[in-house]
Formats: structure tokens, C-alpha cells, sequence
């Protein structure tokens, strides 16, 4: 084996084959989009350099500035959303749940398996208000706080919160299982021993259970924010974007742009947008790591 | 370090997945279904000395050719059936030499399919396309054959519904018309019968009756409107039908030319209507919300009394477990008219729905001879095998029209002129704008000025 290793050829026979396809469904696009994002018109018709005229254009676009705000406060309500609820609920199924244990975790990975458009038709249901209430509308109607009824997915106010709450529900049980599985590897020594040392509930996850799940928390917090920055479907099934542009992401926008506006160099600078967003992102979420080490 | 690089590796991964949708907008591989058809018999007879240009104007010379034909529908399916059994026929009747090859491109990519065409100076010599905006981008670069011209040569120009041709020419922009309709449909109200009986209302045929029909339904506590505003064009019909009513049925094209502003008066003044509606709750709550399918359900279980809606809505009126009001119990009437020396009563909102092309470059003398045989003959296939009205006068009847569809028929037979819809002269990206912040219009979280002057931002950006 030892020999094996130490051979470059075999080395390479390992490495190229999948290095190529990378690079090629990869790599490639993102040089590719680049150089998209010089020209103006759509590939094949009025494709004419453009320069810089694309990039100056994102700092006069409204709609631009409107979809990242959106963007941000999606990705940080649901990305902290998931991943604390997350690990509220882990801990309760180790700590405090006693029967049904198995029957609850169920229950709460449950939506993880859900299509989204089947997610967004069932939200939609729930928040439903013409032409019937909804399952919320009705709870609230019914409790006699019929001034909260309202239309949740049709004003401005409330959608991207009914929005962002839909995308809690459906991937908090895939991260209570993550924290689940971290919790179980916890020695049991360790939290006995906190216990005869007098720590109490709060001192026990903030000194012991915290530091130990870190490693997992960060790994759960970049899963969360690399499944949030793209924000798309759940918003398409759910809202649309709407109402106005209330919901709309910049994947959504980018969209618009590249195939609906047939603005293929626009939507490319849109696209370097994000994905420099997600390196920003998570090298910031990978400062909280370092600091450990 | 190993997180970082894994962290990187993954956001790397992913906006790939998003960017690799760019690259592939220009090469994306279109449905094709080719099939050539050939005649049965080859015989030719006096193909030879009828080719004389003198008697070209009054018989079919059959001289040899095959036409290209680009649809986006199956050959089973709607217009499909309809373009090749017409083909078969002028075949069979008229001309032996006369063969066609009939390709299939999904409606999605049928403007990037043309567009590529274009570009390449191959356009088929007969394709279905969009009107509106798209068609006149094709006019403008001299693409595609004056129809008009052609009907005049040929002498076919009666067989076309006058209607459809007025539409046509709106929707281009021009005198002549450049394309032939593959269909004729009608917009307006559709009201439920039981509901205005019960609030003592009659129907409607001024703006003022409108509104008064409106309040009355309100306070007999029924919903007067639906709408589909979640699909956002459903409401931005009605802004259209009032704007045509009171600034007249050339309002939008004025707009859409620079003659006027969308911030001009008569257009806040129409946004501003519509939302006073929803203010007072004529939409009942939470508009936004619904779809035109829930809308139009809410018209036929009697949950709102009025619906805007187009002629195909009758596949659901036609539909007795959908419509529980009854072969008899939903009507139907035009835009109430503001002023009739604006916008008349007998003009209505009409579309043609995707309509045929024609390419310059492939025009010649055979495919005249097939223009006339195929305007002379649509509207009685039509008719015959589909019970439908296509925008080609017709003379017989087919036998199994329902109620519903003979009330579209009638009031598509007693309009005088039509207007068209409320994006057609718009862009993509003006579209986009008119009928996203339609909603925000709708909540009150945009004013009508807001409105107007976000469309006229969008209109000037994008040229």
C-alpha cells in the first residue's frame, strides 16, 4: 500500500479522472460565467462586449439591492433558526424525552423527506385565507383573536416570515439529528462529572456540552447557510417571490434576468455576486473554528 | 484549515450548479420531431404550362415545393391537428407537388429557437410565434412577409375575420398585418346569475353601473370581485379595461412608443381604481393569495359574484363538477364602457393566442397559393373538427357546442373592433415590473403614483 501511495503515476491515475470531470462541471463555469459577464445581449444575438458596464449597472439596480436585502435577512433568521431549534431539539430528545423517543424523532425528521413543492402547497394551505381560512387563520379565529387574521403569504410585512418559519420546520429535524448523534458520543462521564461538580442545566451545555459540539455546530451552521444563500424553490412554490418582490432572492432575480430579460452577462455578474457571498460566508463561519485551534 | 477548504469546496460546488444554467441558455437542445410526408400519387398533371403568370391569380399552378413548418404543438394536439389536416387537404385538393415537413420546439424555447434562426438567416418558412412585442422585433428587421399584401394578391383578404385582422394590426404596430391568427379568444366578466339576482343587481354596460353593481354586492354582504392575484395578470386586466375605457384602446401602445408616460393621469388614475377596490374590500382579503383557478371556482360556487376572465375559461364552465352554478347559471359581459366615443361598446378585449410567420427569405409564389387555401379553409376546419372560432370566417356549424361556448361565439361574432391586453406592448422586464408590483399595489404598500412611475422606471431602463 505504502508503495502504491508513493507512486505519482498511480497517484494521478487516481486523481485526474475526477480532477477533469471537476474542473470541467466545475471549475469551468464559474471562469466561464466570468466571461459571460463582460458582454451585453444573449450568446448568439447582439452579444457585444460590454466591459465593466455590467458591474457598474449592479450598483444602480434597485431591484438588485432589494433581492440581496432579502437575501440577508433570510439567510440569517433561517440558517440560526435551523440550526438552534436544531439543537434545542436534540438535546431535549436526549435529556428530557423518555417514551416515545423514537416516535417524536420520527415526527421531526419527517419534513426533511417532504418534495418543497409539496412543502410549498401544504404552507399555502395552512396560511390560506380567501377563499376559506387556512389551518392558521382558523386556529386564530376560533382562540377569538380575529384580529390576527390575515392574509400571512399576501402582504409585504409577513411573507418572507411565513416563509423563512416553512424552511425552519422542514430542515430543524435533519439538524436535531446531526446534534442527536454528536450528543451520544458525549462520554456520559463527563456530564456526571459536571453534575457532582454542581453545574446546573445552563452551566452544563454552556461549559461542557457547548465545547464539545462546536465542531458540529460549525459544520451544521455552513450545511445551513450553503442550503440558505441559494434561497429558491421554497420561495417559487410558496410565494413566487411575491407579493411585489417581497420574497425574491437573488437566485430568483438572477433567473429573471438571464432567461426571462434574456440578459445573460447581467445575470452572470449577479451570479459572481453570490458566489462570492458564499466564500465570504463561510470563511467567516470557519473564523469561529480557527479561534479553537 | 481542513473545515475552510471543505467550507470553500462546498460554496464553490453549489454556485456552480447556479452558474452552469448560464452557459448552457444559448446551446439548450430543443425537442426536435421532424417528419416528412410525402403524397400518395405523383402524378402531375398540366404542372407544366399552369406555371404561366397569367393564370397564377386565378388557379393553383401545383408547382413543386416543401414547406417547413414550426409549431409548438403535436400533430394530435390543438392547433397541430388543425395546421395538418390542412395541409393533407391542399394536398390532396389542390396541389400534388406540395409536401411539408413539420417540426415540434416546446413552447418555452420557441423565442430563443427563432431568435438562434433569425440570427442565422434560417427561419422555416412557416413558424407559430408570439404576438405583441416579439413580432414587431421580427417586422422591424424585415424578417418575415406582409400577410395583408399576399391577401390582397391572392384575393383571400375577405376570409379573414375583420376582428382578428384589427388585433393583429394593433398588436403589431402597423397598417398591414404580418401574421395569421391561430385563434380568437374574448375577455371580460364573467358573473354569477343567482348572486346579482340576489342583491337586485342587473348587468352592467357603463363604467358607472359598474361601480354601482359593486356597492350594491358589497352591502348585500356578497364578494363582488374575484381575482387571481397571485397570477398577477388577472389584475392587470382590470387596470387595463379601465384604462382602455377612459384614455382609449391605444393608451398602453402610446406608453410603450414614448408618446405618453405611464405616469400620466389617465394611467394612475386606472391603477388608483383598482386599488380603491381592494381597499374597500371588494377582492374580499388577501387577494395576493389566490389563483385565477380559486377565483374562478369562488365565481361558480357562488363565493364572488364577478370574474374576469378569457373565453377558455369555458373548458371550465363546461366542466359540471367544477361549475355548480349550472349550464345556466354564470353570464358573461363586455368591459362597461366610461365614455363611448373613447372606447365603444362593441369593442372588446381580444387575443389571438400564438399566431403563424411567415419567412421572407423562403416566400414564394407556392407558398402563396397555400396562404389562400389555408385562410380560406381554417375557419370551417375549425369549426368542424373543434368547435372553435380561430379568426377566419366560417359557415358551418358544429354539432356539439355547449351553452357556454355559443355565448363566447356570439359576442366574438357581434365585436365590431378589439383591444388588446395589458403587456402586450411591454418588454419582458416592463412586464415583469407591471405585474410583481401589481400585488404591492394591491396591499396598499404602493401607491398608485408608486406604481405607475416603477413601470415607467422599468421602461426606461430597459431602453
Amino acid at each position: 500500500m505504502k508503495n502504491v501511495l508513493k507512486n505519482k503515476k498511480a497517484i494521478a491515475l487516481f486523481v485526474v479522472p475526477a480532477f477533469l470531470v471537476y474542473s470541467i462541471i466545475v471549475v469551468l463555469p464559474v471562469f466561464w460565467s466570468f466571461y459571460y459577464s463582460l458582454y451585453s445581449g444573449s450568446p448568439g444575438l447582439k452579444w457585444e462586449f460590454a466591459g465593466l458596464k455590467n458591474y457598474a449597472m449592479l450598483f444602480k439596480d434597485k431591484n438588485f439591492v432589494a433581492a440581496l436585502w432579502v437575501n440577508i435577512r433570510y439567510v440569517a433568521v433561517v440558517m440560526l433558526g435551523q440550526v438552534g431549534l436544531g439543537l434545542c431539539l436534540a438535546l431535549m430528545f436526549h435529556f428530557w424525552l423518555k417514551k416515545f423517543k423514537n416516535f417524536v424523532r420520527t415526527l421531526v425528521f419527517f419534513p426533511v423527506v417532504l418534495p418543497t413543492v409539496a412543502v410549498g402547497q401544504l404552507f399555502s394551505k395552512i396560511y390560506e385565507i380567501q377563499p376559506s381560512y387556512g389551518l392558521l387563520n382558523s386556529v386564530l379565529s376560533s382562540l377569538g383573536l380575529d384580529h390576527l387574521v390575515q392574509p400571512w403569504i399576501g402582504q409585504a410585512s409577513t411573507a418572507l416570515g411565513a416563509l423563512s418559519f416553512m424552511d425552519i420546520w422542514v430542515a430543524m429535524g435533519f439538524y436535531s439529528v446531526i446534534f442527536y448523534g454528536a450528543l451520544l458520543d458525549i462520554s456520559h462521564d463527563v456530564i456526571e462529572a459536571a453534575r457532582i461538580d454542581g453545574a446546573n442545566g445552563w452551566d452544563l451545555f454552556r461549559t461542557v456540552l457547548a465545547p464539545l459540539l462546536r465542531p458540529m455546530i460549525i459544520t451544521s451552521l455552513i450545511f445551513s447557510f450553503s442550503g440558505t444563500v441559494k434561497m429558491f424553490e421554497s420561495s417559487l412554490a410558496l410565494t413566487n417571490g411575491g407579493p411585489g418582490n417581497a420574497t425574491k432572492s437573488l437566485s430568483m432575480y438572477m433567473y429573471n434576468v438571464s432567461f426571462s430579460y434574456n440578459k445573460v452577462g447581467y445575470g452572470s455578474v449577479i451570479a459572481i455576486v453570490i458566489f462570492l457571498i458564499c466564500i465570504m460566508g463561510s470563511t467567516l463561519i470557519g473564523r469561529f473554528d480557527k479561534k479553537e485551534l | 484549515m481542513k473545515k475552510k477548504i471543505l467550507s470553500t469546496l462546498l460554496s464553490v460546488a453549489m454556485v456552480a450548479a447556479l452558474l452552469a444554467g448560464c452557459g448552457n441558455g444559448s446551446t439548450k437542445e430543443t425537442s426536435k420531431e421532424t417528419q416528412t410526408n410525402t403524397p400518395s400519387t405523383t402524378e402531375s398533371e398540366a404542372a407544366t404550362d399552369s406555371t404561366d403568370q397569367g393564370q397564377a391569380a386565378t388557379q393553383d399552378p401545383q408547382t413543386e415545393k416543401t414547406i417547413k413548418i414550426l409549431s409548438i404543438w403535436a400533430e394530435d394536439n390543438d392547433n397541430g391537428v388543425l395546421i395538418n389536416e390542412i395541409c393533407k387537404k391542399y394536398q390532396a385538393e389542390m396541389n400534388p407537388n406540395f409536401n411539408w415537413e413539420y417540426e415540434l420546439v416546446s413552447s418555452d424555447d420557441l423565442k430563443q429557437k427563432i431568435a438562434t434562426l433569425t440570427a442565422s438567416n434560417d427561419l422555416p418558412d412557416i413558424f407559430v410565434y408570439e404576438s405583441g412585442k416579439p413580432i414587431v422585433d421580427l417586422i422591424d428587421a424585415d424578417k418575415i412577409v406582409n400577410i395583408s399584401e399576399v391577401l390582397e394578391q391572392y384575393g383571400c383578404a375577405d376570409s379573414m375575420n375583420p376582428s382578428a385582422v384589427s388585433l393583429l394590426s394593433t398588436l403589431s404596430g402597423t397598417d398591414d398585418i404580418y401574421d395569421l391568427p391561430l385563434g380568437l379568444n374574448v375577455e371580460g366578466f364573467w358573473y354569477n346569475k343567482a348572486l346579482f339576482e340576489q342583491a337586485g343587481v342587473k348587468v352592467p354596460t357603463t363604467w358607472e353601473e359598474f361601480e354601482d353593481a359593486l356597492a350594491k354586492l358589497n352591502d348585500a354582504g356578497i364578494q363582488p370581485l374575484a381575482a387571481g392575484g397571485s397570477d398577477k395578470w388577472g389584475v392587470t386586466r382590470l387596470i387595463n379595461a379601465y384604462l382602455v375605457r377612459s384614455a382609449g384602446p391605444d393608451a398602453m401602445t402610446k406608453a410603450a412608443n414614448g408618446e405618453a408616460k405611464y405616469t400620466d393621469e389617465a394611467y394612475v388614475a386606472a391603477a388608483q381604481k383598482i386599488q380603491d377596490w381592494a381597499d374597500k374590500g371588494y377582492f374580499g382579503q388577501g387577494v395576493t393569495t389566490v389563483d385565477m383557478n380559486t377565483a374562478g371556482s369562488m365565481l361558480m360556487t357562488g363565493k364572488a359574484a364577478i370574474f374576469y376572465n378569457g373565453s377558455w375559461f369555458t373548458s371550465n364552465l363546461n366542466d359540471d363538477s367544477a361549475n355548480l352554478a349550472g349550464n345556466d347559471g354564470i353570464g358573461f359581459f363586455n368591459v362597461p364602457v366610461v365614455d363611448e366615443k373613447i372606447s365603444a361598446g362593441d369593442s372588446y378585449s381580444m387575443n389571438c393566442g400564438n399566431i403563424l410567420c411567415f419567412s421572407k427569405e423562403k416566400y414564394d409564389d407556392a407558398t402563396g397559393w397555400f396562404i389562400k387555401y389555408f385562410v380560406e379553409n381554417m375557419g370551417n376546419t375549425a369549426m368542424k373538427l373543434q368547435g372553435t372560432v380561430k379568426g377566419y370566417n366560417y359557415d358551418t356549424a358544429s354539432s356539439n357546442v355547449s351553452g357556454y361556448t355559443q355565448m363566447v361565439l356570439d359576442n366574438i361574432n357581434s365585436a365590431k373592433s378589439a383591444f388588446t391586453w395589458y403587456e402586450a406592448t411591454m418588454g419582458s422586464e416592463v412586464s415583469t415590473v407591471a405585474q410583481e408590483n401589481v400585488q404591492t399595489l394591491l396591499t396598499g404598500d404602493m401607491s398608485a403614483e408608486e406604481y405607475m412611475q416603477s413601470i415607467q422606471d422599468a421602461f426606461d431602463l430597459s431602453n
